[in-house]
């Protein structure tokens, strides 16, 4: 496990479903993880600047509203301005067509509705394993 | 919550399944009922005839004999063109109700070319930037043919207001004639919970205020249009129980209801337009409890603590839309099971229109296809099941009265609680909400993945990834619309007198700051060619308020 490892998770654009981020904030809280939640209404410089402040070992970003190409493109182009080249996790309502692009662009998992907690919790784990490796 | 007949300790059944008997809220569902269960029934006082008090029954005489639950079509996306043109087909085809979803910056107030609208422009429903844009929606209508329920809250559900109010005067159609649902609730529209979304871009208590001009604006002047004044729905699906659904829904209400009546409105006439938007969720007879459960409370205080005289001021009649948060990403057509039993539910709880969620929600936004099917559902049951042909049939059974009677006290104690504690409005502002919505999730959260709660698909009855059948998506345009879109308000500004609407904001800032209505206001800006985004500008900067 990665102890006491940092996730910063956050909500991006205007949508304000935030069921899902919550869940998760607790069930990555409960596996150990150190969650820094930042709300809602976030721009990608936002995002990349807290990560980088806060010296996170990944990133978590929730959409349940049909924004998630516009603004995980936003975010991924920001972090390679930034050079940060944590993972990033994604997790909502996305089509899988979106979810298969979002991986190839970069992200780390796609994380959709009816997940369970120890499901998840293993995705975000095997990810950071594989960067630690 | 239990009582002495019930037992909730899970014991085995004939197919040797654990099950645990008890409701979603937690209240011990008994072996079976019997007359003692509900021995101090009292049919007069406790259930009364339907469309009499205390509407436990149902909220009109004849119920679904004589009419059938409105069937709403939720429309809005892109423009609104494609919008208009879209509800011109659909009411060719026989609907005349519609729910008008309104994009992301639009439901903050922001034109569709302000920065931070940026890829959100006509996604998730239809950008109304200017008095133009309502008269585009009601193209080929008049306010008093067709009825639209703006998805919208104050402040912005203020500048929505006058538009419909400048709509109507240009086709002629008298104020008193205008139909529809106006949307009123500024804390729980925006995805039930965060105090976030109430206090990030506009202060909270001018969003009251423009609560409190809606309601008298109406009131006095429109009045035949429904007001929301709950969006139950969107708090249930944070993820609270049926119970907490209930009173922080009633207790929102009686709040905006003490603010009107402090603004020196009469209870007997704004209360009577007043409507509420309800979940109906999947337990089913804890929802068909609450539903009858919340019009017998709403009956009883609206009578004897707001003092109402008017008869149609306590009848509590609302509309429902089944629960998206029971519906699932894997198997997706069981979903359409699950919306079948909820619109039972709905209607034996006595609805009086009903939405259906689409079984591909937990995909994408849904598609013509998958729309219909969830109007087909509600149609079987309409025209072929026959529920709909006895008034309340459900009424009088042990259970569901024993049940009704349990929700009732168990809202009940909740309102007094909050009541205590100042009220639901300053519970929000404190964040005590918000709380009792996280530990709801996390709560949900467990019991599914203990097993406590079966989801079909999820924790039980899977199937692998590669067996589920592919889903059809509904694609977006965001970028081409947004693009659009400002092109539209970049001509739409350079078309009006510089200083006609320089003198409209200033009238909206002095009107502002003297405590004037300010719906009126709003009207004559928008004729002016002030926009939806300049509108609110004009308003924060009467509050000396920025969030940029």
């Amino acid at each position: 496990m990665n102890a006491r490892k940092r996730i910063l998770l956050a909500k991006m654009g205007l949508d304000s479903h935030d069921t899902g981020i919550i869940t998760v904030a607790s069930i990555l809280r409960d596996a150990g993880y150190e969650v820094i939640y930042i709300g809602l209404h976030n721009q990608a410089s936002k995002v990349v600047k807290v990560a980088i402040e806060e010296d996170v070992d990944a990133i978590g970003i929730s959409f349940l509203s049909g924004q998630h190409m516009t603004q995980m493109r936003r975010l991924l182009e920001e972090m390679r301005l930034e050079k940060l080249p944590v993972p990033v996790f994604c997790g909502g309502v996305i089509p899988n067509d979106d979810a298969a692009e979002l991986k190839r662009m970069g992200v780390a998992e796609v994380i959709t509705a009816g997940t369970l907690s120890s499901e998840v919790a293993r995705l975000v784990d095997r990810s950071l394993e594989r960067l630690q490796a | 919550m239990s009582d002495a007949t019930a037992t909730s300790k899970p014991g085995p059944a004939r197919d040797r399944e654990e099950q645990i008997f008890e409701t979603g809220a937690g209240f011990a569902i008994g072996e079976m009922y019997r007359p003692g269960d509900v021995d101090d029934l009292n049919y007069e006082r406790d259930l009364g005839e339907p469309g009499a008090y205390p509407f436990t029954r149902g909220p009109y005489p004849g119920m679904y004999r004589e009419r059938i639950w409105t069937r709403r079509f939720q429309v809005g996306f892109g423009s609104p063109r494609e919008t208009n043109d879209r509800i011109k087909y659909l009411h060719s085809q026989g609907a005349n109700g519609f729910v008008i979803t309104i994009d992301l910056p639009t439901s903050y107030g922001f034109d569709s070319d302000d920065p931070i609208s940026d890829g959100e422009v006509g996604v998730t429903g239809v950008p109304i930037s200017t008095q133009e844009d309502m008269e585009t929606l009601y193209d080929g209508f008049g306010p008093d043919a067709v009825s639209y329920a703006l998805s919208i809250r104050p402040p912005v559900s203020s500048v929505t207001l006058a538009m419909l109010a400048n709509v109507a005067r240009k086709k002629n159609v008298p104020f008193e004639k205008v139909i529809g649902t106006q949307q009123n609730d500024a804390f729980y529209q925006m995805s039930g919970g965060p105090l976030q979304t109430v206090t990030q871009f506009f202060p909270l208590d001018g969003t009251v205020r423009l609560c409190i001009d809606n309601i008298e604006f109406i009131s006095k002047n429109m009045p035949r249009l429904n007001w929301m004044v709950t969006n139950g729905y969107n708090l249930r699906e944070t993820g609270v129980d049926a119970v907490q659904d209930g009173a922080f829904t009633l207790a929102h209400a009686f709040d905006i209801f003490r603010c009107a009546r402090e603004r020196g409105l009469d209870v007997n006439v704004f209360a009577r337009r007043a409507s509420f938007f309800l979940s109906c969720s999947i337990d089913f007879f804890e929802e068909i409890a609450k539903f009858r459960a919340m019009r017998r409370l709403y009956a009883k205080t609206m009578r004897d603590r707001f003092g109402a005289t008017n008869p149609e001021c306590w009848r509590m009649r609302f509309s429902v839309q089944s629960a998206g948060n029971t519906l699932t990403r894997q198997q997706p057509e069981v979903n359409i099971i699950r919306a079948s039993i909820e619109a039972m539910a709905a209607v034996f709880g006595g609805a009086q229109s009903i939405h259906l969620c689409s079984y591909d929600e937990a995909h994408g936004l849904p598609t013509e296809e998958s729309s219909r099917v969830a109007l087909r559902t509600q149609q079987v049951i309409a025209y072929e099941s026959g529920i709909t042909k006895s008034i309340d049939p459900l009424g009088g059974s042990y259970y569901v009265e024993n049940l009704t009677n349990r929700v009732e006290k168990a809202i009940g104690d909740k309102l007094a609680e909050i009541d205590r504690d100042g009220g639901m409005i300053a519970r929000i502002k404190e964040g005590w909400l918000e709380k009792e919505i996280n530990s709801a999730r996390v709560k949900n959260q467990r019991d599914l993945d203990t097993g406590r709660r079966n989801l079909v698909g999820v924790n039980r009855f899977k199937i692998a990834p590669e067996e589920e059948r592919p889903i059809e998506i509904h694609r977006l345009h965001a970028d081409v619309w947004g693009e659009r879109r400002g092109d539209y308000l970049r001509q739409y500004r350079a078309s009006r007198d510089p200083q006609k609407w320089a003198e409209a904001m200033r009238r909206l800032e002095s009107g502002w700051k003297n405590g004037e209505n300010m719906v009126p206001l709003l009207m004559d800006a928008l004729q002016n060619k002030v926009t939806m985004g300049e509108c609110h500008e004009a308003m924060r900067n009467a509050q000396s308020w920025n969030f940029r």
